[in-house]
């Protein structure tokens, strides 16, 4: 890695992370999706193919990353940028895939802590510039209200996220530039069962806001059986599920009038 | 006196500040309560004229506020309505004030369940398919979802805070009563439950690892005679699953569920037991005689 794509990964950790100044719709529900992250990671590090490879699981294991009331315990921003800049720094150093996939779960497993604790801090920190914009309110300048949001908020944002992920990177890079580190073959093993145990909590989770009455559990699990008995794609059941919804709503509606 | 309005110009630009910035100053305190107010001082600089009552607007609208913002634009678009009556001599600021605090659970619940929680891994599923499809260029799904989302989020939050600065409080609320946002949150999760079921099928793995070998002679293809090898006697994993395929990841996600819902487990600690389980799971397949690695 060279410094300039180890400032431009963190500059992207950033702007992926929640509240940077492109908006979450675009940074943090776009940017900061393994998907989309590790395609930027690729493109700054000029191998988006071996991107890819990673990000797909990555993607997977993360799916349903849902942040009630902005509790967040594992920046998903964090973690897919540094594990997919780690996977291809270090990639001359591990023989196949598997091993690949490996370490980028171990990187993100690095970068999440490092994330999750830096949200926490830029949370507890953003709480001063509330004297700041009561002051503005108080002297009733409507021009000046966007400052304590965004500058307020951004040059501790800004702080919190890109400084610690040049740090973690220049360690990767150091790692990288030191020929690499060896990793046994019972780590790639497990990590990688961890990795593919990792979806069922993102499903956990998503079952837990979508699941409000018994008779969900059964639509829940014919889903299940189309994939698993008829193996059926996710894309094939998406379409079902999708003309089961219409005609669900189409009931629903008849129902009213009758 | 002429009636105030606020102009269209003041209105787009009252929604770009919250589009784009409403997530800048999250704290505990207000929560988005700072954004909230930016998003808001255009409108009030437009609707009042002496510099007391444009303090007295700000200073209602930076205080605690928070929703799931792509959804919750609707809230802007109703505290926008309720300024510009007020501005005409109609309504209180405390009615805005309970407004606000009203909206914050019905949208923030919506919001999550709905888009975040319902949308967004549907598109990513859609995307994922496409990158896992495309293998000579799977960064096309990547792509899409980069250009899908934003803009359809955009569109959407637009539309609905003109929807909350057109119908106002009670039309929201009307068209919330009415039973056709429960419908169409009914439909939607099916929709969901049905393609979340299918993800689990498809994306969770998790195997058990016991396989008890036995030494004895098999047939090799390549030297066309029997060499001493090993054949299974016992897998667990192929056993359950004979019974009811991929039973073990089911299990596992119904075990988060559980965790997450029912005992109000931090997604952090049910991290932390699936990495031990996973270490446990593969120490298993690693013991010599019922592992099935070795």
């Amino acid at each position: 890695m060279s410094t300039l794509q180890v400032i431009l990964i963190a500059l992207f950790c950033y702007l992926g992370a929640i509240g940077s100044i492109v908006g979450n719709t675009i940074g943090w529900y776009c940017l900061g999706r393994p998907l989309v992250a590790s395609f930027v990671v690729g493109l700054i590090m000029g191998d988006v193919s071996t991107a890819m490879v990673v990000g797909i699981p990555l993607q997977i294991a993360y799916l349903a990353n849902v942040t009630p009331g902005g509790a967040v315990a594992w920046d998903l921003s964090y973690a897919t940028y540094i594990g997919t800049a780690m996977a291809l720094a270090l990639k001359g150093t591990v023989g196949d895939n598997a091993a690949l996939i490996g370490l980028a779960f171990a990187g993100a497993g690095v970068g999440g802590v490092v994330g999750g604790t830096m949200w926490n801090v830029h949370y507890a920190l953003d709480v001063f510039i509330n004297r700041w914009a009561n002051k503005v309110a108080e002297s009733g300048d409507c021009k000046k209200m966007w400052m304590p949001n965004i500058i307020g908020g951004q040059c501790i944002g800004f702080l919190c996220r890109f400084v610690p992920a040049v740090i973690v990177l220049s360690a990767i890079r150091a790692a990288g530039a030191a020929n690499g580190i060896s990793i046994p073959g019972w780590f790639t093993t497990g990590i990688s069962a961890f990795g593919s145990m990792m979806a069922a909590l993102g499903m956990g989770i998503i079952l837990a806001f979508l699941v409000k009455k018994p008779v969900h559990w059964a639509i829940f699990l014919a889903g299940f059986v189309l994939a698993t008995y008829f193996g059926m794609s996710t894309m094939a059941v998406a379409v079902i599920a999708v003309l089961v919804a219409v005609i669900y709503y189409a009931i629903l509606e008849k129902k009213e009038v009758a | 006196m002429a009636t105030k309005t606020v102009s269209e110009k003041t209105l787009k630009n009252s929604f770009k500040q919250w589009f784009f910035w409403n997530g800048c100053s999250q704290q505990a305190e207000t929560m988005l309560g700072m954004a909230f107010g930016q998003s808001m001082a255009p409108v009030i600089d437009e609707l009042y004229d002496t510099k007391e009552e444009k303090a007295e607007g700000l200073k209602r609208h930076i205080t605690l506020f928070n929703t799931e913002s792509q959804v919750g634009s609707v809230c802007n678009g109703i505290a926008i309505g309720m300024e510009e009556q007020l501005a005409n001599g109609v309504g209180t600021a405390e009615a805005i004030q309970d407004a606000k605090v009203a909206l914050i659970g019905p949208t923030s619940a919506i919001g999550d369940s709905l888009w975040v929680a319902t949308i967004i891994p549907l598109l990513l599923t859609i995307c994922l398919s496409i990158a896992q499809g495309l293998t000579t260029a799977p960064w096309v799904g990547a792509l899409l979802y980069m250009l899908v989302y934003p803009l359809g989020t955009y569109l959407l939050s637009w539309r609905l805070f003109k929807l909350g600065y057109k119908a106002g409080l009670e039309g929201v609320q009307r068209f919330m009563m009415s039973g056709q946002l429960d419908k169409i949150m009914n439909a939607i999760t099916v929709l969901g439950l049905i393609v979340v079921g299918a993800l689990t099928a498809n994306f969770v793995t998790c195997s058990l690892n016991i396989d008890i070998k036995t030494a004895t002679q098999v047939f090799d293809e390549a030297s066309k005679s029997y060499v001493d090898g090993t054949i299974s006697v016992f897998n667990l994993d192929n056993l359950l699953n004979s019974v009811f395929p991929k039973i073990v990841p089911l299990g596992l996600t119904l075990f988060v569920y559980n965790l997450y819902a029912k005992k109000n487990w931090s997604p952090l600690a049910i991290m932390g037991i699936i990495l031990l389980l996973a270490a446990v799971l593969t120490a298993i397949g690693f013991i010599p005689g019922i592992g099935a690695f070795v």
